[in-house]
């Protein structure tokens, strides 16, 4: 009895076993159906996430705050002072100042580039189990979304469209370990291959073992044939770190990637490439320092010494 | 009997894997963040008797394999939580040391995350998934179990309830 009973048992882990297995071989080989029920998730959800992403939004906020504790301490200190009231309707109209600005930001970036924009909000951020770096936006194929189209951010890259369903789209971001975009140094004009590393940081691997880069090079995207999925001129980030190490067969770096995408809230996807290539168009100014205004004083010594 | 626990277990299931998409993937926390219904699918392993274990993690595993934002093949999520389910369930099953107290339970499914997001990397390695640089992986696997072993806590009496309330099993912690 006692040895039916466990016969049964490695039965049943042999057969759950086999049918993972089995399932993974038939997505690797591309059955459609897998892949349909993947997007029947996301159709479910989406209205939910949407929901979602309205009320968390506050709390998320609070989050953010917290994270960045150090940088916000006189900020809090002077909320602080106000009341609850005042501080809840601060906190409504600066959801909607930042993303008002960061929306007129977008707009700037893709027309002087000449990008024709959708713009969309994140209703999701996702998993981080998988090690993928992903976020769902509220368009899909309804408003004109397709896979492969570049998505920007104020500052730059975001990322580019994964997977789009009928009102909901899977952004894949410019961090995700997965993700590769063909750049130039803006300037010297050298290409190379940023790829992502789980972080705000890149690796930039040049193409030509003939060309150097230097600490501060300015990269933007290279474009892509038929502008998809990169449009050309858009900035990626900035150098910070050379690797030089001997033996290597081209250079690479560490790159800085513009966006913050810690605080992605609004982006825009870019549905119409432009008709002339922007060049150096949109590499960003650098900052300029602000004047100190220095004060003088002359001393002039009197001809008799002061007790 | 079956019928009756499958017919409250399911909701249970899909409402916290509900949770886990709209609620807690909306936060980007620091250091990777946590799964709740990764901890869920383990607290009802743990709880459970081995063959129970393999069924849920099978179809935790599948429902994690569905979520969208999943960067592997439809299978790695399922053939993963069925091991770490069935492992956690047959290590733990007669163990009251582990099982009866709380303390124990929050470390050993934290231990099982933790080896779970590295069987994770390893499975993802021979599928092709890629998963970033090592220090990344490193800096998001230590993160998430930082944070199961602070979230368990919290959700262990919840998810406890639960499972007594679906498979009657008078387990509850």
């Amino acid at each position: 009895m006692r040895y039916g009973g466990e016969g049964r048992s490695r039965l049943l882990l042999i057969v759950l076993i086999v049918s993972a297995l089995f399932l993974i071989t038939l997505d690797l080989r591309g059955v459609g159906v897998l892949e349909g029920a993947r997007q029947g998730t996301q159709t479910i959800l989406s209205p939910f996430q949407r929901g979602g992403s309205v009320v968390i939004t506050p709390f998320k906020n609070f989050f953010s705050d917290v994270t960045h504790l150090g940088r916000t301490r006189n900020q809090i200190e002077k909320l602080r002072s106000d009341n609850a009231k005042l501080r809840a309707a601060l906190l409504n109209r600066k959801n909607a100042d930042a993303q008002l600005l960061k929306l007129k930001s977008i707009l700037d970036l893709a027309g002087t580039a000449g990008y024709k924009i959708l713009n969309a909000r994140v209703i999701s951020q996702g998993s981080s189990q998988s090690f993928s770096q992903t976020i769902t936006i509220d368009l899909g194929t309804n408003a004109g979304i397709k896979k492969n189209m570049t998505v920007l951010t104020e500052t730059g890259i975001a990322g580019v469209v994964k997977e789009v369903y009928s009102h909901t789209a899977l952004i894949m971001l410019a961090t995700d370990p997965a993700f590769r975009v063909g750049v130039r140094i803006a300037g010297s004009q050298q290409i190379g291959i940023l790829s992502g590393r789980g972080s705000r940081s890149g690796s930039l691997q040049l193409l030509d073992n003939q060309t150097t880069v230097k600490v501060g090079d300015v990269l933007l995207s290279r474009g892509s044939v038929a502008n998809r999925p990169f449009v050309p001129g858009v900035p990626v980030g900035y150098v910070t770190a050379v690797d030089n190490s001997a033996g290597a067969i081209a250079q690479s770096a560490t790159v800085h990637l513009y966006t913050n995408f810690a605080t992605l809230g609004v982006v825009a996807v870019v549905v119409g490439a432009p008709t002339v290539n922007p060049g150096d168009a949109l590499v960003p100014q650098k900052p300029q320092p602000t004047p100190l205004p220095t004060v003088t004083i002359y001393v002039t010594p009197s001809p008799s010494p002061t007790k | 009997m079956i019928t009756r626990q499958l017919s409250i277990s399911t909701p249970i299931f899909i409402l916290i894997y509900g949770v886990q998409e709209v609620v807690v993937n909306q936060f980007r926390l620091p250091a990777g963040g946590f799964s709740v219904f990764l901890i869920f699918a383990l607290v009802w392993a743990i709880l459970s008797t081995p063959d129970v274990a393999a069924v849920s993690g099978f179809v935790s595993g599948l429902l994690m394999d569905l979520s969208p934002s999943a960067s592997g093949p439809i299978g790695q999520w399922t053939l993963i939580l069925l091991a770490s389910s069935y492992a956690i369930a047959y290590f733990g099953s007669g163990n009251e040391n582990v099982k009866g107290n709380p303390v124990g339970v929050t470390f050993f499914i934290s231990t099982t995350v933790f080896f779970t997001e590295i069987l994770f990397v390893i499975t993802g390695a021979l599928l092709g998934v890629q998963t970033g640089s090592f220090g990344q992986v490193l800096l998001t696997i230590f993160g998430i179990t930082l944070w199961t072993l602070v979230i368990t806590p919290i959700c262990l009496p919840v998810f406890s309830l639960m499972h007594d309330i679906a498979l009657d099993t008078r387990s509850k912690i």
